[in-house]
C-alpha cells in the first residue's frame, strides 16, 4: 500500500480544547519543506489533501507519505501556465462558496488540444471543477448515479454513442485519452503529471455528461455552462482585456437555438391556423363570371383603344381576376389596358402577355411560356366596370386573323395573400433557423461526431 | 441509554444504542469492548491529526423520514484516501450508518434478506441481485483499514482493524456496501443524498469556514 495510510498517525496537536474562544476564520495551514527543493510547501487543507505541488521547484509531493515522497520531479519548468483565477481565492457559484485549491492543464492526446481546470473545494459540500476552454467556462459535478445507454447497442460498451440522464438525452461529442500536462496546488488524489485517463464527453447544450475510465472505474460528472461574466464577478477576476471569443463551446447555448425552440410551435400553429382560414375562404369564393369577351387580332399589328361592354362587379369588396388566352405558337400577343368604375372614374392599369415558344435543341425538345396569363386585382369595390385595353402582337410563320378572349371573374379563390402572410410570418423563425444551424454547425465543428458531416 | 465507568479512567463512558459493543473513552481515548455491563480496555485510540470532516458525534440529520444521530465513528484508509463512517442511531432504536467522503454522503441500513456473495466472486462490474431490493452493480473493491474510531461502535473497532469494502451502485441513488472483516460479512443498502437534504445539525466547525 502507497504511504500507509493505514498505519496509526502519530499525535503531533494536543485535542483542541471545547472552551476554546472563537474558532479561527482563516484555515489552520499546515507546511513542510519540500523535499526536492527545500522551499516551503504549504497544504490549506491536511486531511483531506493527499498531493500538494511545490510553488517553487514544480515537483508533485505525496502528503500522505510520512516522509512526503517526491510523486513526480522538476516537470516543465519551461513549459509554465497562468491560470486565470488564482489558486486560495473563494468565488460563490450557485450561492455556495468554493475556493479554488488545485489547478490543471490537461491536453487530448490525440488532437493535441488543451484546456485549464479548477480543482474547487468546499469542506461541508466536497469538490467540484471549473474547466476554462477559450473563454467558456463550464462547472462540473461528479455524480454517482450513470445515466442510461441509449444507443441501443446488444454489446455493453463503456462509450455508447447516446446517454440520458433526467429525461435529457446526450449525444456523444468527443471521446479520447485526456493527460495530464501541468499542475500547481493540492489535491485530493494523488496527482500524476504525464498520467493518462479514457475519456468521453455528452452533451446536450447547456449541460454535458463526461466520462473517464480504466479497467477499474469509470466515474460520470455532470457539466453545466457558466457565463464567462460570471465567473469573473463570482472570483472578483480583473475585466479581460481581449474579450474576443469565436464560434461556440461546446455547451455554451445559442440565443438562436433558444428563440428557435421558442418560436417554432408558436410558428408552426400560426401557418395551420393561415392554412384553414385560406382553405375556408377559398371554398365560400363564389367566383362569378363578370365579362367574357372574344376579340380578333392580326399578328404583327397593332389595335387601340378598344372598349369592353360594361359589366357589374358584385359584393362591395371582393378580388378580380383577368385570364387573357390567344392560340400563341412560337409566338406572343401583348396586351395593356385599365379597368374602370363608370361611376367614380377610379382605375385599375394592368398589362398581360400570352407568349409560348418550343422547338428542339442538342438537349431535346424545350418549350416555355403560356398561352394563358392571369391577374389578379385584389379588393376591388363592387360597382359598374368597363375595359380599355391595346393589344400588339408577333408571329412569323401565321399572319392570319386569330381570336383572344379576356375574361374577368369576380370573388375567385386566391391564394395570393395566402402566400404573403406565409412569407411574412416566417421571415423570423427562418432567420432563427438559420442562425441556430449556424451555430450548431460551429459547435459540432470541434467535435469527431459532427452529425452535420456525412461519413464518406 | 447505559453508562459504565472506563476501567482505564474512570470517566462516564455512554452507550446511547443497545447495538454498541465497543467504545472510546472521550477523555482517556482507551478503546473498550463491552461484555453486557463490563468494559474491557484493549488499547489505546492514538488522536487524529488533519481531519477535514463537517461532521462529529452529536451532529443530527435527516434521511427520509429517518432523524438520526451521530454517536460514533469508524475513519479507514485505503491506498488512495481515506473515508469516513458514521454509526447513527434513529429515533426508534434502530441504528444505521452514514457514509461521508469527499463530500459524498450516503445513508444506509443493515441488510439480512439476502445472503451476501462471497468475496471471491465479486469483481467491478459483476452484479449482485439484493431480491426485492433490486440488482446492484460492483463500483469498486477496496481494501482498507481503521485509522482512528471514536464515539460507540457496534463490533470492535480498534485501530488497524482491516476489511475489504465493496461499494455498489442501483438504481439512480441507491447503493449498497458489503464488508467483508475477518469475523463477519455485512451488507447495507441504502442511498446518495445532497448535504443540503440531510439539513444537518450541530456540525463541526471547519476553520476558516
Amino acid at each position: 500500500m502507497v504511504g500507509n495510510p493505514g498505519e496509526p498517525e502519530l499525535p503531533d496537536e494536543k485535542p483542541v480544547d471545547p472552551v476554546t474562544p472563537p474558532p479561527p476564520s482563516t484555515p489552520r495551514i499546515k507546511s513542510f519543506a519540500c523535499t526536492a527543493c527545500g522551499a516551503p510547501v504549504a497544504i490549506r487543507y491536511p486531511g483531506a489533501t493527499m498531493s500538494v505541488v511545490c510553488d517553487s521547484c514544480h515537483s508533485v509531493i505525496d502528503v500522505t507519505d510520512k516522509n512526503y515522497e517526491i510523486l513526480s520531479k522538476y516537470f516543465s519548468k519551461t513549459d509554465t501556465w497562468k491560470p486565470t483565477i488564482p489558486l486560495n481565492t473563494r468565488g460563490k457559484i450557485d450561492g455556495k462558496m468554493w475556493e479554488v485549491i488545485g489547478f490543471m492543464v490537461r491536453s487530448d492526446v490525440a488532437s493535441k488540444y488543451y484546456w485549464m481546470e479548477y480543482l474547487l473545494f468546499n469542506p461541508y459540500y466536497g469538490y467540484r471543477f471549473l474547466t476554462e476552454d477559450k473563454g467558456r467556462w463550464i462547472f462540473v459535478t461528479m455524480i454517482k448515479r450513470k445515466p442510461d445507454d441509449l444507443s441501443f447497442s446488444s454489446v455493453r460498451i463503456k462509450t455508447p454513442m447516446k446517454v440520458q440522464m433526467d429525461k435529457r438525452s446526450y449525444r456523444i461529442y468527443n471521446r479520447g485519452i485526456s493527460k495530464v500536462e501541468y499542475v500547481l496546488g493540492e489535491f485530493y488524489w494523488r496527482v500524476v503529471v504525464g498520467s493518462e485517463v479514457n475519456s468521453a464527453d455528452y452533451i446536450d447544450p447547456p449541460q454535458m455528461l463526461s466520462i473517464e475510465y480504466d479497467d477499474t472505474e469509470k466515474i460520470w460528472s455532470l457539466g453545466k455552462h457558466i457565463d464567462r461574466k460570471e465567473v469573473e464577478t463570482a472570483f472578483k477576476l480583473p475585466p479581460r482585456v481581449n474579450n474576443m471569443f469565436f464560434g461556440i463551446g461546446a455547451i455554451e447555448p445559442s440565443a438562436y437555438t433558444a428563440d428557435w425552440k421558442k418560436m417554432k410551435l408558436l410558428w408552426a400553429s400560426f401557418l395551420g391556423f393561415l392554412t384553414c382560414a385560406a382553405i375556408f375562404f377559398s371554398g365560400t369564393a363564389k367566383n362569378t363570371l363578370a365579362s367574357d369577351y372574344t376579340g380578333n387580332f392580326v399578328p404583327n399589328t397593332k389595335v387601340n383603344d378598344i372598349t369592353i361592354p360594361k359589366f357589374i362587379l358584385e359584393k362591395n369588396s371582393a378580388n378580380v381576376q383577368i385570364s387573357l388566352y390567344a392560340p400563341v405558337s412560337n409566338s406572343w400577343f401583348y396586351l395593356s389596358g385599365e379597368m374602370v368604375n363608370n361611376t367614380t372614374g377610379a382605375s385599375y392599369p394592368f398589362e398581360m402577355t400570352s407568349e409560348y415558344y418550343f422547338g428542339t435543341d442538342s438537349d431535346g425538345a424545350w418549350s416555355e411560356g403560356n398561352a394563358t396569363h392571369q391577374l389578379e386585382l385584389s379588393s376591388v369595390p363592387g360597382g359598374e366596370y368597363y375595359l380599355n385595353i391595346d393589344t400588339e402582337s408577333g408571329d412569323f410563320k401565321n399572319t392570319n386573323q386569330q381570336q383572344f378572349s379576356l375574361q374577368v371573374r369576380r370573388n375567385v379563390p386566391s391564394w395570393y395573400n395566402y402566400w404573403w402572410f406565409v412569407f411574412l410570418v416566417s421571415i423570423s423563425p427562418i432567420y432563427s433557423w438559420i442562425m441556430m444551424r449556424r451555430d450548431e454547425v460551429a459547435r459540432w465543428s470541434n467535435s469527431d461526431f459532427n452529425p452535420y458531416v456525412s461519413d464518406s | 441509554m447505559l453508562t459504565l465507568s472506563c476501567p482505564s479512567c474512570g470517566a462516564n463512558v455512554d452507550f446511547k444504542s443497545k447495538a454498541s459493543l465497543f467504545a472510546v473513552c472521550s477523555f482517556c481515548k482507551s478503546s473498550l469492548v463491552r461484555h453486557d455491563m463490563d468494559l474491557e480496555k484493549i488499547g489505546t485510540i492514538s488522536d487524529l491529526i488533519d481531519d477535514m470532516t463537517p461532521i462529529q458525534i452529536g451532529t443530527t440529520g435527516t434521511f427520509s423520514n429517518d432523524k438520526f444521530e451521530v454517536i460514533g465513528r469508524l475513519k479507514v484508509g485505503y491506498a488512495d484516501g481515506y473515508w469516513n463512517e458514521w454509526f447513527a442511531m434513529l429515533g426508534d432504536g434502530r441504528v444505521a450508518w452514514l457514509a461521508e467522503a469527499q463530500g459524498f454522503y450516503a445513508f444506509c441500513y443493515p441488510f439480512f434478506d439476502v445472503a451476501p456473495p462471497t468475496k471471491a466472486s465479486l469483481s467491478v462490474g459483476k452484479t449482485v441481485d439484493f431480491g426485492k431490493k433490486g440488482i446492484y452493480e460492483v463500483d469498486d473493491i477496496r481494501d482498507c483499514k481503521c485509522v482512528y474510531s471514536e464515539g460507540e461502535l457496534p463490533f470492535n473497532a480498534q485501530q488497524g482493524r482491516a476489511s475489504t469494502s465493496v461499494d455498489l451502485a442501483g438504481f439512480e441513488d441507491e447503493m449498497a456496501t458489503i464488508e467483508y472483516a475477518a469475523s463477519e460479512t455485512r451488507v447495507f443498502l441504502g442511498a446518495y443524498q445532497d448535504f443540503d437534504a440531510f439539513q444537518f445539525k450541530n456540525l463541526r466547525h471547519i476553520d476558516g469556514w
